[in-house]
């Protein structure tokens, strides 16, 4: 067996754990499963796809960074793509989410998701059809690093790129503020206003969190793999997966959890072929709920 | 010892619309003052102070703080107009370190004073000195209680309001909160407290008031009130003893 796998799991991982994040964020202190969180990654790849378009129509061609496949515009992009999906994230909530939970039927805001996610899904199909597109069409040679494993420069930037967006929010959420004021809010809604936080303030940063993390986990797939309106829809499963398994409202947990169930799949993929792929998420998530509910790192209620 | 702090006129408030819990209550709290609120079980003693705080909505009547109108204020705004409330119970966040549970509650202090504010905490109550790291939900009853306390004093309320903070706790803790209680009050700040426990809280206590559905039906000297029969048998529910309560 190949060891190339591992680092096709964690850059699959990778992708899964940043989307997790906003999974288990929104589950933890909005308390849904927002199954349009998969719909985010694709708008925020959209969005970050129109502006490189629209920066090469301007600038023309642009010469990549060094060895890797794209230039500045796609990082610029990319920061726009995630203000973007963070001001979607801020929308869907404002006109369908906030209403819904006030009146405080958890279920009836998840079926809402269910149906934001296939209104968003369908538009992007409607207005750029369902045939794949890509960043890019340049091959990048992967460069042999031992052991039998090959690594394209991309890949390694993406990586390092998901470490350091990790270890942002795990610093936002444990050092700051309104990081503990999420914490406080997932842990007992009532206490944080007694103790004087806005929750509306709180649920804003929680989307924007969210969405921003969802949009870069969008570009990888699109850098990587490719570009179709079902990319994130493709994702949730895994994302729900790693978010359960690192126990719901753990940032380090949720990103585990990716790594955990990108390595598996992965692994899968090769031992047993492509096709079982989509099975390793649930099984592992139903493992999960049959044998540690709370997961790697959650705690059981008091 | 003459300036209202806190004034509640003809509070009705309820959770649900048409079903009324607190129907017409008005108490008055008094500048370093310990008030306190007695009733039976069910009288709505919780639903009058969470409706003071703001997390109950509010049908009717007035609840001035400082001579601000504060009835309709939301709940996350009472502790930047001076009201800290200890709920009676899940008042800690049990997954969060004793000193994050302190410092998420310091949102509206300046964040230069806030470490000097924490130590000040840790001074007054020093059994959370040694706990500083430990997730809240692993301390004793008393030391979560303390800790609650702690969290709402932080904030230099102009009226501290707490619901219960005796009930489920030992013997031995009970008697520490209410020395606690007490201790408070000598450093200046202002104590509005709802208790069943009605003998060591009228100890404490400078006035009381008996809540009976909703509304308030008596109200008096504490030291006084635990010895008036009629209210130690209707409304406290309990014998009423020759021993001197005697405030503190
Ligand atoms: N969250 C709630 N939703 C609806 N009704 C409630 C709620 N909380 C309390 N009640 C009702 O309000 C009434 C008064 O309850 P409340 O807890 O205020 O009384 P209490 O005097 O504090 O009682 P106790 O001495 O047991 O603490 C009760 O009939 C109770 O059923
Ligand atoms: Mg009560």
């Amino acid at each position: 067996m190949s060891l190339q796998f591992i680092v096709d799991g964690l850059l699959t991982g990778s992708m899964i754990g940043l989307g997790a994040i906003g999974v288990t964020l929104t589950y933890s202190i909005l308390r849904f499963s927002n199954f349009a969180h998969g719909d985010f990654m694709a708008w925020g790849t959209y969005a970050t796809l129109a502006v490189v378009s629209a920066i090469g129509a301007t600038f023309g061609k642009v010469a990549p960074i060094g060895p890797l496949s794209f230039g500045w515009p796609l990082l610029v992009a990319l920061v726009v793509g995630m203000a973007f999906t963070a001001l979607l994230a801020l929308l869907l909530d404002k006109v369908l989410f906030s209403r819904l939970r006030s009146q405080g039927q958890a279920i009836i805001v998840v079926m809402a998701s269910f149906g934001a996610s296939m209104a968003l899904r369908s538009l992007l199909e409607f207005t750029f059809t369902s045939r794949p597109t890509y960043f890019s069409r340049a091959i990048q040679i992967a460069m042999p690093v031992g052991f039998g494993i090959r690594i394209t420069p991309d890949q390694i930037a993406l990586l390092a790129l998901t470490a350091v967006l990790v270890l942002g929010v795990h610093l936002l959420m444990t050092r700051t503020q309104t990081g503990r004021s999420m914490q406080a809010l997932s842990q007992n809604a009532a206490l944080a206003r007694i103790v004087g936080i806005d929750v509306a303030k709180v649920v804003r940063v929680t989307w924007i969190v969210g969405g921003a993390l969802a949009c870069v986990a969008g570009v990888m797939i699109g850098i990587l793999v490719q570009i179709r309106p079902f990319m994130g829809f493709d994702m949730l499963l895994p994302m729900f997966a790693a978010a359960i398994l690192g126990g719901i409202g753990s940032i380090p947990g949720a990103v585990l959890g990716g790594l955990i169930i990108g390595l598996a799949e992965a692994g899968a993929v090769q031992l047993i072929g492509a096709e079982w792929r989509a099975a390793v998420s649930f099984i592992i998530l139903m493992a999960v709920l049959f044998v540690r509910p709370i997961g790697l790192f959650g705690v059981r209620e008091r | 010892m003459s300036e209202t702090v806190l004034d509640v006129h003809n509070l009705e408030a309820g959770y649900e619309p048409g079903v009324p819990i607190v129907r017409g209550a008005s108490i008055t709290v008094r500048k370093g003052e310990i008030v306190v609120v007695l009733g039976p079980n069910g009288a709505g003693k919780s639903s009058f102070i969470k409706a003071i705080a703001g997390l109950v909505p509010i049908t009717g009547g007035s609840v001035f703080l400082d001579g601000q109108d504060i009835t309709t204020a939301p709940a996350h705004t009472m502790v930047r107009l001076g009201l800290a409330f200890v709920p009676q119970t899940e008042n800690i966040f049990p997954l969060m370190s004793v000193e994050d549970n302190l410092r998420v509650a310091c949102g509206i202090l300046e964040r230069r004073d806030i470490p000097a504010r924490i130590e000040e905490m840790y001074a007054a109550f020093p059994d959370l000195v040694r706990q500083r790291r430990t997730a809240a939900g692993n301390l004793s009853g008393g030391q979560r209680q303390m800790l609650a306390v702690a969290r709402a004093l932080i904030v230099h309320p102009k009226v501290l309001v707490l619901d219960e903070p005796s009930a489920g706790l030992s013997p031995k803790f009970v008697s520490a909160v209410f020395e606690m209680l007490a201790g408070i009050r000598k450093s200046g700040v202002t104590i509005l407290l709802v208790e069943q426990n009605a003998k060591a809280a009228l100890a404490i206590g400078d006035r009381a008031y008996v809540l009976v559905e909703g509304k308030d039906r008596h109200e008096g000297v504490a030291s006084e009130l635990w010895n008036d029969p009629v209210v130690a048998e209707l409304y406290l529910g309990q014998r009423p003893q020759r021993q001197q309560g005697g405030a503190a």
